[in-house]
């Protein structure tokens, strides 16, 4: 995964791009997201994430205190259904609507910038003639 | 050969001399082009502590300077700074926030750029108030915070002036400060009318020309006004530990700060002119050993205060200290006529030394460009020759007969009270 960056792989840009494609898609999309279960313990797409890596926890470092709070929370109740094999009662499913991607922009500013660090610390400077 | 030598000092006289404050884009600038090697561009911002409206917030805006802007990323600032080997500096006093840029002659167009951009288009993004600005304020409250000095000092100016000028100068734990706040801040001084642009090594032309580019977005919202300080006084006790026994006895004075008062501070000053020596002050010969007091003079733009500061190892040292340097005090209303001469004199190299380094230029000219008067080194001089005893006299007494404003910062159990040195 580490080759693609801390998102992963994706194919989503050039998808949406092609309205044709995206039309065809999308249904099998909402389908696959609501089949993997995750919100069904409660969690949102970017609690997947991948979190051991040192830009996915500086982006994490960049949430607001109600996000984080409200992350650590996710995490115990999905602990919890895990422990009791058992998925939340269907009230505390995550809404379609709520499934936001709370971390991603801060993970892609994350990136941004360690990119930008390595350029600045590889760029070669020539004078100015 | 002494013609010669005369005129080539006129020569470099009348180069020392800030051109006129012009107008450009709504900012004052004032440049003086003696020849130097490198250039300094400073924007002098009327943002000091004085004018925020929530603790701690300009001490944030401060170490906000140079990070990212709607131009460059804050990483982008300090590299191309040190490709072009420049260095940036913001500094903050209780009336104004300054943002420097010293540079070689020549990068002015991207100096200029990196300050305006800052005042004119900044960021202000919440992840770099946490990573990178919070901790550098966290660092330098608590820095002063250790320093016993640095503390008296702080109380003593909450004492005598209570607000505007009382307002604390670093943000604190207890106070968060959120970049909200910041933003608030920074959109309300930085504005048309509220800044003075002060070059050096750079022709006025040039630096008024590269403005009027780079500023022409800048707001014209009303600057946050501050009313008039008021002299309070009062005594206060805090504990401290780890460093020395801190007394600091003031006065404060309104209006304009005098020369005499410069002169006063230059009579009490303990520091020898000559090394090893123990100087001719007169608290100097009945100090205890290893105690010291400093003289201290912080004048402002519509009030000063003046005070001794009486530091020593022991609660004992510091009572004789502050005793000698309260007498000396007293007595300086009926100073001697040579002693005054000397003070004088020492007053005026002091002022005069200080405006040789680009920096006190910045200060001394500074503050007369945002007021609105003109430029001039030579004025702060020629204050000091219509000094005299009686007008020494009167300030003392003047001083004297005010509530003074006495901080003890230390072993309070030990450490004397106002009325034990004899105020």
């Amino acid at each position: 995964m580490t080759i693609f960056g801390p998102l992963g792989p994706s194919l989503a840009s050039s998808i949406k791009a092609n309205r044709g494609i995206y039309k065809w898609v999308k249904p099998f999309a909402d389908w696959y997201a609501g089949v993997a279960g995750y919100r069904k313990i409660g969690l949102r797409y970017d609690d997947l994430l991948v979190e051991e890596r040192p830009d996915v926890q500086r982006a994490l470092g960049r949430l607001t205190d109600r996000e984080a709070y409200d992350r650590a929370f996710r995490f115990k109740r999905a602990s919890q259904a895990s422990i009791v094999h058992d998925d939340l009662p269907k009230a505390q499913w995550t809404p379609v609507a709520e499934d936001k991607r709370y971390l991603k922009p801060h993970v892609l500013n994350v990136v941004a910038e360690d990119e930008e660090r390595r350029v600045w610390d590889t760029i070669a400077v020539q004078r100015k003639k | 050969m002494l013609a010669a030598r005369t005129s080539a000092s006129r020569a470099t006289r009348a180069v020392r001399h800030f051109a006129t404050a012009v107008d450009a884009a709504g900012v004052k600038v004032a440049a003086a082009d003696n020849g130097e090697a490198t250039s300094t561009v400073t924007f002098l911002v009327k943002a000091g502590s004085r004018y925020q409206n929530k603790p701690g917030v300009a001490h944030a805006l401060t170490n906000f300077a140079f990070k990212s802007t709607g131009k460059r990323s804050g990483l982008a600032t300090i590299r191309e700074a040190e490709l072009y080997g420049g260095v940036l500096s913001s500094s903050l006093s209780r009336e104004h926030l300054a943002l420097t840029a010293e540079f070689l002659r020549g990068d002015e167009s991207y100096f200029v750029d990196v300050l305006s951009s800052f005042v004119t288009d900044a960021k202000f993004t919440r992840h770099e108030l946490q990573e990178y600005v919070a901790p550098v304020c966290a660092a330098e409250a608590a820095a002063a915070a250790s320093n016993p000095a640095a503390r008296a000092l702080e109380l003593a100016h909450v004492l005598a002036f209570r607000n505007g000028l009382g307002a604390p100068l670093l943000s604190a734990e207890h106070d968060p400060v959120d970049v909200e706040a910041i933003k608030e801040y920074a959109s309300t001084v930085f504005s048309k009318g509220n800044i003075a642009v002060l070059g050096t090594g750079i022709s006025q032309e040039a630096l008024t020309s590269l403005l009027e580019k780079s500023l022409n977005t800048l707001s014209a919202s009303g600057a946050p006004s501050a009313s008039a300080s008021r002299y309070f006084g009062g005594e206060t006790r805090v504990e401290g530990h780890g460093g020395p026994e801190t007394v600091f006895i003031g006065f404060g004075t309104t209006g304009a700060p005098a020369a005499e008062l410069a002169v006063l501070t230059a009579h009490l000053s303990t520091k020898p002119s000559i090394k090893w020596s123990q100087g001719l002050s007169p608290i100097a010969a009945s100090l205890p050993a290893g105690a010291t007091v400093e003289a201290v003079l912080l004048p402002y733009s519509d009030a000063a205060l003046f005070g001794l500061l009486v530091q020593g190892a022991t609660a004992e040292a510091v009572k004789a200290a502050g005793t000698a340097a309260v007498k000396a005090l007293k007595d300086a209303a009926n100073v001697k006529e040579e002693d005054l001469k000397r003070a004088v004199a020492k007053a005026k190299f002091f002022a005069a030394s200080a405006t040789d380094g680009k920096a006190g230029q910045v200060a001394v000219v500074g503050s007369k460009v945002l007021s609105g008067a003109q430029p001039s080194l030579d004025e702060a001089l020629s204050a000091f020759e219509k000094v005299n005893a009686s007008a020494v006299s009167n300030a003392v007494s003047s001083l004297l007969k005010a509530k003074p404003t006495y901080v003890a910062v230390g072993d309070i159990k030990t450490l004397p009270y106002a009325d034990e040195l004899g105020l």
